[in-house]
């Protein structure tokens, strides 16, 4: 193991350990070293977060332990890491994009959805969790507030996805489609659907939500727009 | 039912318990809890075998599952307020659940009673394509190739996906209408079926308390069907789901109430989910006052029930209940894989033998590829678990780990392959509602192969 993957290693284990005095302390002792603050961000922080991710995708460690790394990353950024970048002067965002996310109207079902957001969490993006029972022009609301880059609707029952397409079809009706793209997921939900409705992806489970909202955002920076369209 | 005169205290302890934000619920109470209780019982998951034979294991495990319900309670999300009751409560609730039942009417009435572990009392089976999707055209004949099974003794209705073309929403006036249109088809395959007193589980397109209230009333589902009530993941519940509660108890109804843990969720691993699972029976029993209470656990990325972790904190909670309390337990088999496979098959006989010997007193069969793909579910796959409860009925633990030790070999590592098989229209002839050869010939396979690991199918 080189000196940079034992660094994330170690630092991942903080970060789990839910301790966020420690786990703030050794990311001012490793700046303090001469890490330059965005360089730790990319080279430390960010694989930290995405192997203490992919532990869950394998089922190694379960969710209290997730939200817990989730909550001291975020304490270390807010402390840390968005004062120092800041200081430096540099418009470098500490952040993929931003998400907001919720179960769409009719559906309860919250641990799955949790997972996700808390996955895209730990993967570098803002999210903001609307929760369940969700009403569709709540969603466009939010995401226009938050100037969020993607929606994610989550449905695991095949009676509340209609208010998927609904969600969409606000978008769409209120001149909205460039502004963000809508991302899909559940149980019940395949790429047919998907395509039926015209929604911009789905996901399988958190692991490909995550995968898929990075490909999302890159695609964006490509150029292309939500709802197909090259800008 | 006697234990329902508590339901005005339910209502009122949703009004008056102490007031809990929802993530602190989640995040201290139900997780943090869970682990407290874990460790100060010792319950620990080993993977030497996926039915424990450790009477002491199950009754710590009912002892701390105790201690969390009191603890815990339930939190109802519309007051944000916990519903707490003490331990010596939840025990009067216990000694006064419903520990027999008859579901159903006339020639097809179908009598469940508690089960212990290793019990050779026969479960009653419950056949159904629970949460698969269906059209209108296809509703009729995939539900009569479960009612015309005579080992399947209750049936449970699919996921309505349309009324006359047009999709059911949630909470609006479709939903209403999908849960009549269930009923007139229910009516149908009641008929055609010649068991026209076959007990039938539904409403089942109820997502709020709209479809369930109207299609129980007058000239509805009968109160001998078994209508749902859920408890939300993790021990939550709200004003929908204690609105079903009120009017079924009022209507006088047998009521199927369920919870399912998310494995790799707020209880984490094996240990947990059997802690989970055990609390979730007394809390429901409690709360919802029902017939028969059904506790599952989900794989979060496979989307099944089969895992043996999984099938080990399954069949821990139905041991730490069916030896401590009177309850009438179940669990749902959901199946990674779909009609049409072996392995669908070798999943349901593994969950039947699990379920049956730990003592649950309803078999349910199947939530077949997941329940995530819409038609992929058959009569065939009910007929498994229903055979092999019937089988393994009696027979101790221990020989029954060694079946299943021959059976996960044969599921386990394709289970991440999520091989749906095929759909209903593919695998039975929707006309004479017979299942294709191939289909029969697969089953007639598996069955051989079940008999020849020592399981008396021919019995």
């Amino acid at each position: 193991m080189g000196e940079t993957e034992s660094l994330v290693a170690e630092y991942a284990a903080h970060l789990l350990s839910g301790d966020v005095e420690k786990a703030v302390s050794r990311t001012r002792e490793i700046i303090a070293s001469g890490v330059e603050p965005l360089d730790f961000f990319r080279t430390i922080f960010t694989p930290s977060m995405e192997a203490i991710g992919e532990r869950f995708g394998r089922l190694e460690i379960f969710l209290p332990e997730l939200m817990s790394a989730a909550d001291t990353a975020l304490a270390v950024s807010e402390e840390v890491l968005k004062p120092a970048i800041r200081e430096l002067q540099s418009s470098v965002s500490l952040t993929h994009g931003k998400i907001v996310l919720g179960s769409v109207k009719g559906d309860l079902h919250t641990i799955g959805k949790s997972m996700v957001a808390l996955m895209l969490n730990v993967n570098g993006f803002e999210v903001l969790d609307l929760g369940v029972d969700v009403a569709p022009k709540e969603f466009i609301e939010r995401a226009l507030e938050m100037d969020a880059d993607i929606v994610g609707l989550s449905s695991l029952m095949t009676t509340s996805m209609p208010y998927m397409k609904e969600v969409i079809d606000l978008r769409n009706g209120l001149g909205h489609q460039e502004k963000f793209f809508v991302i899909i997921g559940g149980a019940p939900i395949t790429a047919e659907y998907c395509e039926k409705i015209g929604a911009d992806a789905f996901g399988r489970d958190a692991v490909e939500a995550v995968k898929t909202c990075i490909q999302l955002m890159k695609s964006r920076s490509d150029g292309q727009s939500p709802g197909g369209s090259r800008s | 039912m006697r234990h329902r005169g508590r339901l005005a205290d339910v209502l009122r302890r949703a009004e008056d318990g102490p007031i809990t934000d929802e993530k602190e619920f989640e995040t201290k109470l139900v997780a943090q809890t869970a682990r407290d209780f874990i460790a100060k019982y010792d319950i620990t998951y080993d993977g030497q075998v996926v039915i424990p034979e450790d009477d002491d294991l199950a009754d710590r495990l009912f002892e701390a599952a105790m201690e969390f319900s009191t603890a815990v309670g339930m939190l109802c999300t519309d007051t944000n307020r916990r519903i707490l009751w003490s331990r010596d409560e939840y025990e009067r609730g216990l000694r006064e659940c419903v520990a027999r039942a008859a579901l159903g009417e006339g020639n097809d009435i179908a009598r469940l009673t508690h089960r212990g572990v290793d019990d050779p009392t026969l479960p009653v089976v419950i056949g159904g394509p629970f949460g698969v999707e269906v059209p209108e055209d296809l509703f009729v004949p995939l539900m009569l190739s479960y009612a015309q099974e005579s080992l399947i003794d209750v049936i449970d209705n699919p996921t309505l996906e349309a009324v006359d073309g047009n999709p059911i929403k949630a909470a609006s006036p479709w939903e209403i209408l999908g849960a009549w249109r269930e009923l007139e088809l229910s009516k149908q395959v009641l008929m055609r079926s010649g068991r026209p007193g076959l007990c039938v589980a539904g409403v089942e397109i109820s997502p709020t308390a709209l479809g369930e209230i109207s299609a129980t009333s007058w000239g509805g589902f009968r109160p001998s069907d078994l209508h749902h009530a859920a408890g939300i993941s993790e021990f939550k519940t709200n004003y929908e789901a204690l609105s079903k509660v009120a009017h079924i108890a009022r209507v006088d109804a047998q009521l199927y109430s369920f919870m399912a843990c998310i494995f790799g969720g707020y209880f984490g691993g094996p240990e947990g989910i059997a802690l989970g699972l055990s609390a979730g029976g007394i809390v429901l029993n409690q709360n919802y006052m029902p017939t028969i209470l059904s506790l599952s656990s989900v794989h979060p990325f496979l989307q099944c029930t089969t895992t043996p972790e999984i099938l080990w904190a399954v069949s821990a909670s139905a041991q730490a209940l069916s030896r401590n309390t009177g309850l009438l337990i179940s669990s749902l088999v959901r199946p990674s894989s779909g009609p049409g496979t072996r392995t669908l098959l070798y999943e349901n006989a593994t969950f039947a033998i699990v379920s049956t010997v730990s003592g649950h007193a309803f078999i349910q069969s199947s939530m077949s590829a997941g329940g995530t793909h819409a038609r992929h579910a058959s009569g065939l796959e009910a007929r498994m678990s229903a055979e092999v409860s019937r089988a393994i009925a009696g027979m101790s633990r221990a020989e029954a780990n060694r079946i299943v030790a021959n059976l996960l070999p044969l599921y386990e590592a394709r289970l991440k392959d999520r091989d749906i098989g095929q759909p209903f229209e593919e695998v039975y002839d929707p006309v004479s509602v017979k299942p294709a050869a191939e289909w029969l010939e697969t089953y007639l396979d598996v069955k051989d192969e079940l008999l020849q690991m020592g399981l008396p199918l021919d019995r």
